[in-house]
């Protein structure tokens, strides 16, 4: 081994901790880096495999009724690979608690299940057509249903006892959630029932029809142009909602969970291997400050300045590579977990999961590029240094005033200590600036994470308690006359009821256009309360439409601009109606009318989809059942009740980042010590000669990094709220909108976990003042 | 005169690898109150040892140091630092001041933790740099410099001045003007003043001279006439 290799592992043992601080922060980096993208390439490429074995269809089209004969017509008038009708219908289930809401929706299958086919768990395909089902898995798990048991359900009317022959992992179903609104998977109050389509059709009295249609494309057909076609063609069959793989609502949701994924795995080990470099270059400048004599020494014996260089680059490039070998080893282990984990959560079947040597070849090289860099950067110091010169005791360092002290009336009036502690913290700029650095960036990603949690939090909170107050959502199978909400009123104990429309239209603006639900409802409601957004309550009138705020922004639409709404109710003409105002909604993309207004512009007249109640009524849910052409009983406490299940999920993403920002700051914080430490020993050492005790030694470093540490603090609040706004803008999307909206109580337990990290920095320096051998520093002035 | 520091029997030897150093070995004597003393050795004679001891920065394999009647020898960690902070002060070849504090800042930091320190203004007036006290050490030559090492020494108002080759690192006419200025802080504040050194030019300035040689003191000689330090030459 050469004699300055020896050296070097003679550096590394002597900094052992600060060189473990930076190999662990390029391992966090890497190992997020190498389990993210295996991860999120796992769960494509399982994704595809799936979707290929399953022939998860490319297009799907609701439409009001469509006759089975007609679908080979369409087959060859498109060119469609191929194309299936079906039935689907959501019916409530019935349970042995007569109070339980539970839905389900049936979806007709054939015996050839060759579109959307479903993946058998469990049991056979069905035998008998008019009593066999298959059931979702995630539904029969979470209830505890299995073969051979019966479940029960209403439908038009009429109840039906069924056995369950097959339990299966759908395509279409992979996230089991019931609409936009139902953000979060409740897999015990919502599941699906594959029927034979002959059942399907005698019991909706859909003979020789479907309401739904699944088109598989050929490869190279160009979805928009088919997309037009079917809007042409299928406007017949009282077209209601086209839907695009990308747009099906589970299909939507993973692809979201993987691009987040794709997005996370890009930037966040970046950051960590900047802040490793940064770390790299400060430490190594500072070593060869420290080591001014000795590389005067290696000079005049004639080793060429690049050689030292590189020896000090050796330095960062191992502290590098260690945490490339234990970063890429962790991260191999935990995305295969990962995988697993998200596999699961979205109940895929089947599992693929490969070791990608590119991503270690990627972390070697971005390790290799960062870490060099840096090595060379932090010791060009080396090229200035002059043997004979380096070998005299160096000039002491200029001293300056500092700013404050200029501001005399409060400089008079600090203690001694004070303004030394003061001056000390100020004294070197770049060292401030970088521990600085490292507390704005703890305190700014704790306060960012903690006001996404909270911001996640007040979603629910503010869309279920303040934005809708209705106890429970009730959807009709079928349009149904205004007065029905008398019936129903005379049903169970009701204390409020209103009418609602519920009805999806393709609105139009410009060159956009997108299908939203409008919600038809009672101007004076007391079920909803809308804030545009100035925060003043407005209402739903027959001066236009009232739409969210994320629709405005999809659409380009303002206030007062004209949209058209086109109807896929056959026959209709499109209407072009004004937005009367933009509203704040956190759940969901809607628009929102005056009921009788939408129903005589858009729809018949008297005709209504559901109705919103309150009720204390206990057998509710039993009443409502047996009532003719209930879909859905949708009650506001079962979704609050699975968002604080989900919240558990969330907390501990969450309690991941406040470590990984602590690992950071902490890292920062102390390494930037323990190198001021350093370049200390000697002032420390003539301060214990002096008289000073450890402890007073101890508490002047303290003070000086508490005023850092405060003034990090009172910067990283800010920008950790700017920074929580950009999270929040980077994670909404149109099925929430994450408005991050700080309080005092966040920052509060933000400042508390970053003063957390930074006090654990300085047990490290606590410890390196004790043990502090004075006399040598003071004997020894070459290192 | 009265004993201010009593030295018996002391030693000090470590281990260095397999080989035992004596650094210091049974060494005894007394200091005086008021008294100018130099110890004078080469190299490694054990010197340093010697002085770091009797400061408390060091502790002894065997004999004991009393100040006064106090058993320093005997001290734990936290009385050395009490020790340190308000019995002696310290002058070190290579002034060790602290570089973002001005020179009578530099000399306030001793101050502020010890007992009975003297008047500021004062000592900055005895080192002669009354008009350079706003000064930061990078603004000071190197004698300016150790001025103020030995204003914040002395400001401490310590019984014993221990003074580490204090003129090693400057030249002769700045050195001398050095060792006039500890003779003055001798008389003026009537302190025992300790200087270690292997210029033996100097030993002609003390009251008392301590030869050592290997860890040993060879020779106790009591200077009938010390000569005035401007008259020193080497």
């Amino acid at each position: 081994m050469k004699k300055l290799d020896k050296r070097l592992l003679g550096l590394i043992k002597h900094t052992k901790g600060q060189f473990i601080a930076i190999a662990v922060v390029v391992a966090v980096g890497l190992m997020i880096y190498m389990s993210m993208s295996s991860a999120a390439i796992n769960l494509q490429d399982t994704l595809d495999d799936y979707y290929q074995l399953t022939n998860f269809a490319d297009i799907f089209v609701q439409v009001v009724k469509i006759p089975e004969k007609d679908i080979p017509q369409l087959l060859s008038k498109y060119d469609f690979l191929d194309i299936e009708d079906r039935i689907v219908l959501d019916a409530p289930m019935i349970t042995e608690d007569e109070n339980e809401r539970a839905t389900i929706r049936i979806v007709s299958i054939t015996d050839e299940d060759r579109i959307n086919s479903l993946y058998y768990v469990k049991g056979n395909p069905i035998r008998d057509k008019d009593h066999d089902v298959v059931l979702v898995e995630q539904f029969a798990r979470a209830r505890g249903i299995d073969v051979g048991d019966s479940i029960k359900f209403q439908l038009n009317g009429r109840q039906y006892k069924m056995n369950v022959r097959g339990i299966a992992a759908s395509p279409e179903y992979i996230y089991l959630i019931e609409n936009e609104q139902n953000m979060l998977p409740d897999e015990s109050k919502f599941g699906v029932v594959f029927v034979s389509k002959e059942f399907a059709q005698q019991s909706s009295g859909l003979i020789g029809s479907g309401n739904e249609v699944v088109i598989r494309l050929k490869d190279g057909q160009d979805h928009s142009v088919v997309e037009k076609d079917i809007e042409k063609g299928f406007e017949k069959y009282g077209l209601k909602r086209i839907i695009r793989r990308e747009n099906q609502l589970s299909n939507r949701m993973i692809s979201e969970e993987l691009t987040q994924l794709r997005n996370a795995s890009g930037s966040v080990p970046i950051l960590f291997l900047c802040i490793a470099g940064t770390v790299l270059i400060m430490m190594i400048s500072r070593m060869v400050k420290k080591d001014r004599a000795s590389i005067g020494v290696l000079k005049a014996l004639g080793y060429k300045s690049s050689q030292i260089i590189v020896h000090y680059t050796k330095y960062a490039l191992s502290a590098g590579f260690l945490g490339v070998l234990a970063g890429t080893i962790l991260g191999a282990l935990i995305a295969g977990g990962m995988t697993k984990i998200y596999i699961d959560f979205f109940n895929i079947p089947i599992l693929k999961i490969n070791f990608y040597m590119i991503y270690v070849a990627w972390s070697v090289l971005f390790t290799g590029i960062f870490c060099g860099f840096s090595g060379i950067f932090g010791a060009k110091g080396i090229l200035k240094i002059m043997p004979a010169e380096s070998m005299r005791p160096e000039a002491p360092k200029s001293g300056k005033r500092i700013w404050l002290e200029n501001i005399k009336f409060l400089w008079r009036r600090l203690s001694f200590s004070w303004k030394l502690i003061i001056k000390n913290a100020l004294r070197n700029k770049k060292r401030m600036a970088f521990v600085l650095f490292g507390v704005i960036l703890t305190c700014s990603l704790m306060v960012a994470t903690l006001n996404l949690v909270n911001s996640t939090i007040s979603i629910f909170d503010e869309h279920f308690s303040e934005f809708q107050k209705m106890d429970y959502n009730i959807n009709f199978n079928t349009p149904l006359n205004k007065n029905v909400t008398k019936e129903i009123s005379h049903i169970a104990d009701i204390e409020h009821i209103e009418p609602k429309i519920e009805f999806p239209f393709e609105m139009r603006f410009g060159l956009r256009k997108k299908i939203v639900n409008i919600i038809g409802i009672n101007r004076d409601t007391r079920f909803y309360d809308f804030r545009n957004l100035q925060g003043d309550k407005t209402y739903v009138s027959v001066k236009g439409l009232l739409i969210t705020e994320n629709l405005a922004k999809e659409m380009g639409a303002s206030k007062g601009d004209t949209i058209r709404l086109h109807s896929f109710i056959p026959d209709r003409k499109d209407i072009y109606i004004q937005v009367a105002d933009i509203i704040t909604q956190g759940l969901g993309m809607n628009a929102y009318m005056e009921i009788d207004h939408m129903a005589d512009s858009l729809l018949d007249e008297q005709l209504v989809t559901g109705v919103y109640l309150d009720s204390k009524d206990s057998e509710l849910v039993s009443k409502l059942i047996s009532a003719d052409h209930i879909s859905t009983i949708q009650s506001t406490q079962d979704m609050m009740d699975v968002f604080q299940e989900f919240m558990g999920l969330t907390i501990m993403s969450i309690g991941i980042i406040v470590v990984m920002a602590g690992i950071l700051g902490f890292s920062i914080v102390y390494n930037a010590t323990i190198v001021s430490l350093g370049e200390r020993e000697m002032e420390f050492s003539s301060m214990r000669v002096l008289g000073f005790t450890k402890n007073e030694i101890f508490s002047v470093v303290l003070r000086e990094n508490m005023i850092i540490t405060i003034a990090g603090i009172i910067l990283g609040i800010p920008f950790g709220h700017v920074m929580g706004r950009a999270l929040g803008n980077m994670y909404s999307n149109e099925i929430y909108t994450l408005k991050i909206t700080g309080s005092l109580k966040t920052d509060i337990l933000a400042c508390i976990f970053t003063l957390i990290f930074i006090a654990l920095s300085q047990l490290a320096t606590f410890r390196k003042i004790t043990k502090l051998n004075f006399l040598m520093a003071l004997k020894n002035r070459i290192s | 005169m009265n004993t201010v520091l009593r030295v018996q029997n002391l030693s000090k030897h470590y281990e260095m690898g397999e080989i035992t150093v004596r650094a210091l070995e049974d060494a005894s004597f007394d200091l005086y109150e008021g008294e100018f003393i130099v110890i004078l050795g080469p190299s490694g004679s054990g010197k340093s040892t010697l002085l770091n001891i009797i400061g408390g920065m060091d502790t002894p394999s065997s004999g004991k140091v009393y100040l006064r009647d106090e058993e320093i020898t005997d001290f734990n960690e936290k009385r050395l630092t009490e020790y340190r902070r308000n019995k002696v002060g310290f002058v070190f070849q290579f002034y060790n001041i602290m570089a973002n504090l001005t020179a009578r800042e530099n000399v306030e930091l001793a101050t502020e933790i010890c007992k009975t320190p003297l008047d500021i203004d004062r000592i900055m007036e005895d080192v002669g740099l009354s008009e350079r006290k706003n000064h930061f050490p990078s603004q000071l030559s190197g004698g300016e410099q150790q001025r103020v090492a030995i204003a914040r020494a002395v400001a401490k108002n310590p019984e014993i001045l221990l003074c580490d080759e204090p003129t090693g690192a400057l030249d002769y006419t700045t050195g001398v003007t050095i060792l006039s200025l500890l003779r003055k802080v001798n008389k003026e504040f009537n302190m025992t003043v300790v200087v270690i050194t292997h210029n033996a030019a100097i030993a002609d300035m003390a009251d008392r001279v301590i030869k050592m040689r290997s860890g040993q003191i060879i020779d106790i000689k009591t200077n009938q006439k010390p000569i005035d330090p401007e008259r020193i030459e080497w």
